[in-house]
This record gives structure tokens, sequence and C-alpha cells, in this order.
């Protein structure tokens, strides 16, 4: 029973925390566990909550250089030094209470050893916790319940007093319950041992929580500065070389900027607004590699898509911002180009490649890979340019059910719907032993005439995935060779006849041509 | 700019460039594929190689620079032309085709670590949206600038970039169009391959009988493909040839067939299940 309390007493002291919570910018309230997506958060209201707590940051700032932003809505920061400068760290969380509430925002703080106590501290029901322990020594300062100060010492007692449901673990939380573990401290007590045999990874980091050891100290978060660049134009700028011009500039102040703080971007943000207030984004891979010119160039062609797409349709105004921010920050450390063995992308490739993007979109241009796969579909890879990964079906596992032979010269993305007769004219079926009711005769494709099938072969079973129920697919397929002369990859799933492939040497408008006697040579 | 980064880092590359090509080497094909902005000789007749089997189907056996090849649609047949040449180190975009099946593509020599493939090919009509001094901006590298906006600036995007374009138009073309990106394909040096109708095209090649092997009745599979592909044009293309081939043969490439092998059901005979028939000659 003194087991877990013995290893508490061993411990080094926590570090005081300081957790400013403002409820109304939380995305994620730990009691619920809910996630916002989960509240269907659309993303300019996010946008406008992401700028409101990048405000509050720059309050806490002001009493703390070093602030770390622990989720949206929180920030935490070591308390000891503001204290001492402040004079006591209830002075310290009235000021800056202060401060937010001049912003026009709500917001609670809450004191104690380490971050998790803190955070926990920091909810409003952690109020009359604390009051209702007003012989611990918590109390509620001056400006009443909006900050709960746990006193050096007593954290562990707070702790314990918490129910299981606060590891925000949903899962772990209910199980726990169950077994009879309401608080912390019932965790605790538990021996550590038992709770990792029992519960794994999760609980021993639970366990940990619950004994008052933080996962990690407070981790400063580094001023937040904005490295992009803009130019204004006014006039509003009408043609595109001064627009150009003026990127090339902004381009090489970026990457000063970027070389100067030893980073480098993945991606680069081009943003531009007309004068009557529409605005165009997107972002341009960068990893380093582009010279002002090369971003400049972007911009053009950014500028030409945009002047070529509908939108262009109406009246066109003139620039009034054009921007540049990086994207993705990353420590600067050189780039390695591919030595053989990987097909080196050409400056006029490339190039050509991003002016198709810039008119079509990011997606539109894609570079094939070979994959496995069962599926026909799946044996090519596509993913757009300058995009990198591993195919969702790597190539050198083996692959059983694929269909051996040639491989179809086209291949559709989505199956079309297709019927296959017998000599009765009756449809053929594949039994669930993969027997077929009849001998195919003739097979229509959507709209088609009817052809004769001269030849078939299958079925060939496949069941894939089985063990996901959305994911479940049982097909039996087909390959038919018809009297036109062209070949079908066929497949009846759920019933029904379709077409996943063609073996044809060429595909489009599908005529029929009967009669084998007109070849002349 | 001119495949400095090849020449440095692709080891086949190297290779070609230290064998020097052969000018004018009829039939023979010689390794013509890096980036051809900057070839020495203006108007020598660089050819991209094609399949041997193709050879006597093309004048000068192969693929010259700067002309159009047109196919009935897309299909094996357009992915066969340009699949030597791809092999060869030529970059290969394939616009329009989002059914290609680039694992037989890659079967007959395609090499898709040197394709793009833009499967949808946006707008279908040229927009025509000039829109006053801000389009005034030229494009780099002068291609079609303003006016049509959609499909033919793709293209001519992508022929600034790859030595092979293979294309399907979603409209058909107009004089002025073509006329433009024709001027950019003899510029950018490469070769154009459109499924579809292409009027003063160089080279049309067509399928006139096609014939599978390998299926039965319920056993068997398909194994490979008997063609009968007919070629014409205009110029030295001008008199028609006709070719046997197994397109796809049993390993996935292109071959001659044997007049032997022959998979031909002829009409006065016994239709043979399986066997050839002709079918639309376009």
């Amino acid at each position: 029973m003194s087991e877990p309390r013995a290893t508490r007493e061993t411990k080094p002291p926590a570090s005081r925390v300081m957790v400013l919570r403002c409820p109304g910018l939380c995305a994620d309230d730990v009691a619920s566990g809910k996630r916002p997506a989960e509240r269907g958060a659309d993303p300019g209201a996010e946008r406008e909550v992401a700028r409101a707590f990048e405000s509050v940051i720059q309050a806490v700032t002001e009493f703390c250089p070093a602030v770390e932003a622990v989720e949206p809505g929180v920030c935490a920061f070591a308390a000891r030094g503001p204290a001492r400068y402040f004079g006591g760290e209830e002075a310290v969380a009235g000021k800056i209470i202060a401060a937010v509430a001049d912003l026009g925002i709500e917001c609670r703080i809450g004191v104690a050893d380490g971050l998790f106590a803190a955070r926990l501290a920091a909810r409003e029901n952690a109020r009359h916790d604390a009051r209702e322990d007003a012989h611990a020594g918590a109390h509620a300062g001056a400006h009443g319940d909006a900050m709960t100060l746990i006193p050096p010492g007593t954290t562990g007692e707070f702790l314990g007093r918490q129910p299981v449901t606060v590891l925000a673990d949903p899962e772990l939380a209910g199980l726990l319950i169950r077994l009879g573990i309401r608080t912390l401290a019932d965790l605790a007590t538990l021996p550590v041992k038992d709770v990792a045999n029992r519960f794994g990874a999760v609980g021993t980091a639970a366990h940990r929580l619950a004994s008052g050891y933080d996962p990690r100290p407070v981790a400063v978060r580094p001023p937040a500065e904005d490295l992009s660049v803009a130019q204004e134009f006014d006039p509003p700028e009408t043609s595109a070389e001064p627009l150009v011009f003026a990127a090339k500039t902004l381009a090489e102040q970026l990457h000063a900027g970027l070389a100067a703080k030893g980073l480098s971007c993945v991606r680069v943000q081009v943003y531009a607004r007309w004068d009557d207030g529409r605005e165009l984004s997107r972002l341009w891979r960068h990893d380093g590699l582009l010279t002002a010119v090369q971003v400049a160039d972007r911009v053009r062609w950014q500028l030409d898509g945009w002047r070529a797409g509908p939108e262009a349709a109406k009246e066109v105004g003139g620039v009034v911002l054009l921007r540049l921010g990086p994207d993705q920050l990353v420590r600067a450390t050189g780039q390695q180009l591919a030595l053989w063995g990987e097909a080196v992308v050409t400056d006029r490739v490339a190039r050509a490649a991003m002016r198709v993007q810039a008119l079509l979109g990011h997606d539109a241009v894609l570079r094939p890979s070979l994959s496995g796969g069962r599926n026909v579909a799946e044996q090519v890879t596509q993913r757009p340019f300058w995009d990198k990964g591993e195919p969702r079906f790597p190539r050198d596992r083996p692959w059983p059910g694929q269909i051996p032979g040639a491989a179809p010269a086209c291949v559709f993305s989505e199956p079309r719907a297709a019927e296959v007769t017998d000599d009765g004219g009756q449809p053929v079926t594949v039994s669930g032993r993969c027997v077929v009711s009849g001998i195919p005769a003739a097979l229509t494709v959507g709209g088609d005439a009817p052809r004769e099938v001269t030849g078939w072969a299958g079925p060939w079973p496949l069941t894939e995935r089985w063990w996901e129920p959305d994911e479940v697919s049982r097909r039996a397929r087909f390959q038919l060779v018809t009297d036109d002369g062209r070949a079908w990859l066929a497949a009846v799933r759920d019933g029904r006849w379709q077409i996943e492939g063609g073996y044809w040497l060429w595909a489009g408008t599908i005529r029929r041509f009967r009669g084998g006697n007109c070849r002349s040579g | 700019m001119d495949s400095v980064e090849v020449a440095l880092v692709d080891v086949k590359a190297r290779r070609r460039l230290s064998a020097a090509p052969l000018p004018g080497a009829p039939g023979a094909g010689p390794g013509t594929g890096e980036a051809g902005a900057g070839e020495a000789v203006a108007g020598e007749p660089g050819m991209f190689p094609v399949a041997p089997a193709l050879r006597e189907l093309l004048p000068r056996g192969g693929l010259a620079r700067g002309s159009v090849v047109t196919v009935p649609d897309s299909g094996l047949l357009c992915m066969a032309v340009v699949a030597a040449a791809s092999a060869d180190g030529a970059w290969c975009a394939i616009a329009g085709m989002p059914e290609a099946g680039l694992a037989a593509g890659a079967g007959l020599g395609l090499d898709l670590e040197r394709t793009l493939l833009v499967p949808y090919l946006g707008s279908v009509t040229g927009g025509s949206v000039t829109g006053g001094s801000v389009t005034g901006g030229s494009v780099t590298g002068g291609s079609v600038t303003g006016g049509s906006a959609g499909w033919p600036q793709v293209v001519a995007s992508l022929l600034d970039g790859c030595e092979l374009v293979l294309v399907r138009p979603p409209s058909r073309a107009s004089a002025q169009v073509r006329q433009r990106l024709e001027a950019t394909l003899r510029r950018a040096r490469g070769v154009l391959v459109v499924a579809g109708d292409w009027p003063g095209a160089q080279v049309r090649l067509r399928v006139t009988a096609q014939g599978w092997t390998g299926l039965g009745d319920g056993f068997g599979r398909l194994r490979a493909c008997c063609a009968e592909v007919v070629a014409d044009g205009r110029g030295e293309a001008a008199r028609a040839k006709t070719r046997w081939l197994w397109l796809p043969a049993e390993d996935g490439t292109v071959s001659v067939a044997d007049p032997a092998d022959i998979p031909l059901g002829m009409p006065g005979e016994e239709p043979g299940r399986g066997g050839l028939r002709v079918v639309n000659g376009g």
C-alpha cells in the first residue's frame, strides 16, 4: 500500500507549472475528450480561434517569454521565474488574467507541480474541488474563481482526488471504472508492474500521470516569427511583368530571412489578392532547392494558370498584394541528390509538370510506378508529381490471385456494368462454390449491342480484405474473347457482371463490326 | 539546362552520350534520347528508336523528331510506338487517357520512372480568355500564349518538357490549334502521338485485324494477340505498309508475327474460336 508513496517521495520534486486555459478557444475538452472535427468546426472559425489564441500567447509572453502552446486554447510555462519576479504566483496569475481579459478573452489559470496537474487545476470544475479542500491550502485567490493554485507539495492529494476520466482516454477510463478504480489515487496505489501487465503501455503512462510524474517537462515555445514577405501595390498592378519582378525580390528576401535562421521550407505559399477582394493562393514544393528566379517563375505560372481558368472570365482587375510565405519550416540540412538508380527529373520536365499543375491543379500531373496488388487497377500506383511515398501495395510481396499473363491495355478505374448471357439468353451466374451456371455466349457492355463470346476462361475467385467489414470484396474473374477480336477482363461481384479492363488495342467508342470476310490482304 | 543532370547522373544517358549517334543511319535508330533542345546540327534528321518489329512500318525506321503520329484511339498500339524511345531515356507524357493500362505499357518497355500522366485535360475547349493587359505577360518558353486555354495549352506545356507526348484530345483540334502545336513540336523536337484524328499527320497507324490466342472454352488464359497493323501517311510514308505483329507477344513485348503462326480463321474455313476477325479499319 505504501509502495507508490515511497516511489513518489524518491522522485525529484516536480517544477511549478502555470497553465492558462481559455475555455472559449479550447478545441479539446479534457473531460469529454471530443476533438474539434467531431464538433463540426468549420475551417474559417478555426482560423479565427487560432488567431485569437495567438494574441493570448503574445499577451502571456509579456510576463514570461518561454511559453508552450500545449494545444489550441491551452498554454503552459514554468511558474518559478515569473513568480519570483512579480512577487508570488498569485500576483502573476492575476496580472495575466487581467491582460488577457483586456483582449476580451476569458481564461482560467491553474498552478501545480507538473504540467498534468496544472492542466487539471486550470479546468473550470477544478475550482470547487480545491475549495472543498480548503484545509489543504488550495485557494482561489483575489480573482475569485479564475485561478486555482495548488500549493507546493499538495499536488499528490489533488491528483488523487481526480476521477480516472481526466486521463483523456475514454476506453481506459471506462475499463478502470468497471474494475472499481475510480480515482487517480486508486490507480496510483496499484503496483506499476501489475498495471503494465494488464493495460500495457497505455496503462503505464496513465499510472505515471496518476503518480505525479509528468511525461515531459514544459517545452519552450520559440517566439513566433512571421517569416513571410509581402509587397503591396498601389495603384493596383495590372500587368504580369512587374508582379513577377516583385516576386523575385520577395523571394530573395524570403530566402535571406530563412537562411539567417538556418531554416528551409518544404513548400512556399504564393498568395495574391486583387483589388476587388479576390484571392489566389497556391503551395509550391520548395525543399530549399529553388532559386529566387525559380520562385518568380512559379508566381508567373500561377498568375497565368489563374488567368486561363474560368474565374478570369470576369473583369480582370489589378493585384494589390503579393505575399510569399514559407510552409513547414525545417532545419536546412542541405540536399543530397540521387546518385543513380532513380530517374532524375530534369529542369525541363519539372518546369513542364509545374506549368501543367499551375493550369490544372497539383493533382492533375501524376507519376506512375508499378506496384503489387491482386487487381489490375492496383498494379500501378499514381502519385502527384513531387509527392513521395510508398505504394499501398508493395511490389516485392507475393500477391496470390493475380491474373496471370498479359496485362490489359485499358484499365477502368470505375468498372463498367455488363451483362453476360448463355445460349438460352439466361444471365450467367456464379454460385458460392464457384460453379458457373452456363457457358457464356453473349456479352453486353453498357448500352452496346451484344457481342458473341468466342472464348472464355475462369472463374478465378478472389476474396479480399474479408477481415474489414467495409472493404470486403468477393469476386469471380473471367477473361472473355468476343467475336470482334477483343478480349475482356470481367468479374462477377454481388451477382453483377462488370468489366474491369480490356485487352484490345484501342478503346473509346466501341463499335460492332461483323463479318470476317472483308479483309482484302 | 540542357540535361546536364542527366549527363552527370543517369548512367544510361552517359553511356548513350559516349556512343556517338550515327548521323542519318537508316533504320538503325541511334539513341537520341537526351533532351533535344540543344542538339548541335540544325536540320539533322534526329530519330527516336522504335521497337524492331515496328521499324519496317515507319519511314526511316524510327520516329522523326518534330513529327505527328496518329493512332485511332488510346490502347496498346500508341504505347508500343513510344516504348522503345522511353526505354532509351526519353521522357514521355500521357495526356487525356485515364484508362491507359500502364502495366501493359511497362511490359512493352515504357519506363514509368520517366512518364508523366495527365489523366484529365481539363476544359474541353479553348476558353479564349484574353484579359486585357494582364495577359500581355508572355509565357515562359513562348508556347501557346493567351487565347486558347484548356487542353492545347496543357499539351504545349508537355511538349516543352517531354520528348514524347501521347494525347487523346478531348475535342477536335481546329486548324489554328494544330498549327500552333505543330510549331511548338518542331521547336521542342519531340514526337506527338495523337489518339484520334489529326489531319496532316506524318504517319498514321491503325490496326485492321486482331485476334487473341490462349483462351479456350472455359480454360486457358490470354497469352498473346496477333494484329495486322497498317501504316500510311504523308511524304515518305505515303505508301501503305502492312505488317502482322504480336501485340503483345507472350512476354509482353511487341514482335513480328511469323505468317505460319497467324491464328487466322479464314471465312471459308471453320470459324475457330478465338480466331481472327476483321474489325473496323477506322
